[in-house]
């Protein structure tokens, strides 16, 4: 049981393509154990393996207030059901502190594998179908900044950048 | 993915400030959220109480926030909010605050969120004192042009008015008296534990005391009820509907007097529901489908009448305008950030318009109704004034009732602390 670091924006690592889980065994248990430790720890709803710089395809959710919702997300891929657009103030636990308005297709319909490699579907909408597009994003090298204007987008890093040095 | 109640709540509150969105559509992307009713909560709290939570903050901070630190400012008010009016213990309403501003990326206003929240804290006493020597606006939580305005209209009447506006809003279901009696209905909620009673006003009224979401109504699936306010509810009776008439629903989404007015007359020969917004329209879609009842849906601009109308006029027309919505503030307090003096002129010229336009696809002899759920004359009373003085063809029809404030043309509920329903303008005019 560990708590990861987190990988912070503009980490190249970040930029990383996630390859295929094909491994089922006990070495996956302990990180999606350690993912989901890490995510409640750093008081998110959501992680992807990426951020904590393993790349494989895998994340971690819990949307819900009292962390005991958790869903595991393996090798997912999603296609939108309603097209129709909402937007949704994103924030990401890799670039910490900012929140900006991202728009994102409404429903979703996800399939994924669980921790035994036991294929299964779901619809969603709202904030969970946001969070899951976010995070299967990130199994891409793709983070939400990446939406922004190129200018949002710089001024993020260079307050970022100007951070980790001070902690440096 | 990284989200916190209190600095989405505050992002809300920005957006509003910067006159964008509503708050009904940006609490609606939160809805799977578990924290969703902590959000709203605190959302619809600080939107009621924002005109006093800002002239408290204005004592504790006189620097006025640039435009780009609106969302401290939101954030601020947010933290006042949990203080005053939420059963938070203070200390974590400001642990919690003073983290969000972090969120926020303002990790720069900690220090000025906690001490901001501490002198607060401290002379609670004094600040509160001062507040009731300020002015009502401040003291009613409302902007002062809307005050002056309701002040004038209402004098006897506007004081309990502001009051109400603050109150939070009853929860009331129309029963679908065309299933069974609303004594029946009543029954039935009883034996699942509802506590209820019901509406005096309207037949089909019926107050529940807790809210509750509305999958625990018994029935409601299968159309039992649905909800609307009691005031709402008046509009089929005052429509005189019998078989066979031709019915116009101008701007009906989302839906709730369309189904009522079918609920009410199963023979009706058409009745047309009309409304600009496609969004909107899937909404009276879904309610007609779980009523079980059908109406002719036309996504349109009612004053680009070429674009709906086949030419044949109607009997009964119910203009449901759009409008200030100033007698529904107690259940949309972001009106009162987002209501401006110049959008309450648009709003009474695109009345008058609507008026103008389907006062021509109506029958002689047939009714229009036109209703607002404001409070405001100008778009109620005096706009049917200057309708009555330009077409010698309409004629007003008092409606006899022992409900409301009856007006020169037309019945005014106003909303009020002790009944029911929200405020509502009701005018019937026949075509000679």
């Amino acid at each position: 049981m560990a708590l990861l670091p987190i990988l912070e924006f503009p980490d190249p690592r970040l930029r990383k393509v996630a390859s295929t889980v094909t491994d089922f065994n006990e070495k996956l248990e302990v990180l999606i154990h350690d993912m989901f430790e890490t995510m409640y720890d750093a008081r998110g709803i959501g992680l992807a393996a990426t951020q904590v710089d393993v790349h494989r395809r895998l994340l971690v959710i819990d949307i819900s207030e009292n962390k005991d919702s958790p869903l595991t997300f393996i090798n997912p891929e999603f296609e939108v059901i309603e097209g129709e657009l909402s937007e949704y103030d994103e924030g990401c636990l890799s670039v910490p502190g900012f929140y900006e308005t991202v728009s994102r297709p409404r429903v979703i319909k996800v399939r994924a594998q669980d921790q035994s490699g036991k294929p299964f579907e779901m619809t969603a909408d709202g904030i969970l179908a946001v969070c899951i597009q976010h995070e299967i994003d990130h199994l891409e090298g793709k983070l939400f900044v990446d939406y922004l204007s190129s200018l949002k987008r710089q001024r993020i890093r260079n307050k970022l950048e100007k951070e980790h040095k001070k902690s440096a | 993915m990284a989200i916190r109640t209190r600095a989405a709540a505050a992002l809300i509150l920005q957006k509003l400030l910067l006159g964008k969105g509503s708050l009904g559509a940006s609490l609606d992307l939160h809805r799977e959220q578990n924290d969703y009713q902590l959000l709203q909560e605190m959302c619809f709290g600080c939107c009621r109480w924002f005109h006093q939570l800002d002239f408290l903050l204005l004592q504790l901070r006189s620097k006025p926030f640039k435009r780009k630190d609106q969302d401290l400012r939101s954030l601020l008010i947010l933290g006042l909010y949990q203080l005053k009016f939420m059963r938070i213990p203070d200390h974590a309403a400001i642990n919690e605050t003073v983290d969000a501003s972090d969120d926020l990326n303002k990790r720069w206003a900690r220090g000025l969120t906690n001490a901001v929240l501490r002198s607060y804290q401290r002379q609670r006493k004094e600040l509160e004192e001062g507040l009731q020597r300020a002015d009502l606006p401040k003291r009613e939580s409302h902007p002062e042009w809307l005050v002056s305005i309701l002040a004038q209209s209402w004098p006897k009447q506007f004081e309990d008015i502001l009051t109400a506006n603050n109150c939070r809003p009853p929860f009331t279901l129309r029963v679908n008296l065309s299933m069974q009696s609303r004594q029946q209905f009543l029954d039935t909620i009883d034996q699942a534990d509802i506590k209820a009673r019901a509406g005096k006003l309207a037949a089909s009224a019926v107050y529940i005391d807790q809210p509750l979401p509305v999958s625990k109504i018994p029935g409601f699936f299968e159309g039992a009820a649905s909800v609307q306010d009691e005031a709402s509810q008046l509009v089929p009776e005052l429509l005189q509907l019998t078989p066979g008439l031709k019915v116009l629903d101008a701007c009906a989404a989302p839906g709730g007097k369309t189904c009522h007015i079918l609920e009410s007359e199963g023979s009706l020969t058409t009745c047309i529901a009309l409304d600009r917004s496609p969004t909107r329209l899937i909404k009276i879609e879904e309610n007609l489908e779980r009523l079980q009842l059908e109406a002719c849906l036309l996504c349109a601009d009612g004053n680009d009448r070429d674009s709906w109308w086949s030419g044949e006029a109607f009997d009964r027309i119910l203009l449901d305008a759009p409008c200030s919505a100033s007698g529904v503030i107690r259940r949309h307090p972001d009106i009162k950030l987002l209501l401006t003096p110049a959008q309450l002129e648009r709003l009474i010229l695109e009345q008058e318009r609507l008026l103008e336009t389907l006062w021509t696809c109506l029958k002689p002899g047939g009714l229009l109704l036109y209703t607002t759920c404001s409070i405001v004359p100008q778009e109620n009373q005096a706009q049917i004034n200057r309708f009555l003085g330009q077409h010698n063809d309409a004629k007003y029809e008092s409606i006899t009732a022992d409900w409301g404030v009856e007006c020169e043309s037309g019945r005014q509920l106003l909303p009020s602390a002790d009944s029911g329903t929200d405020g509502f303008f009701f005018s019937l005019l026949r075509k000679l």
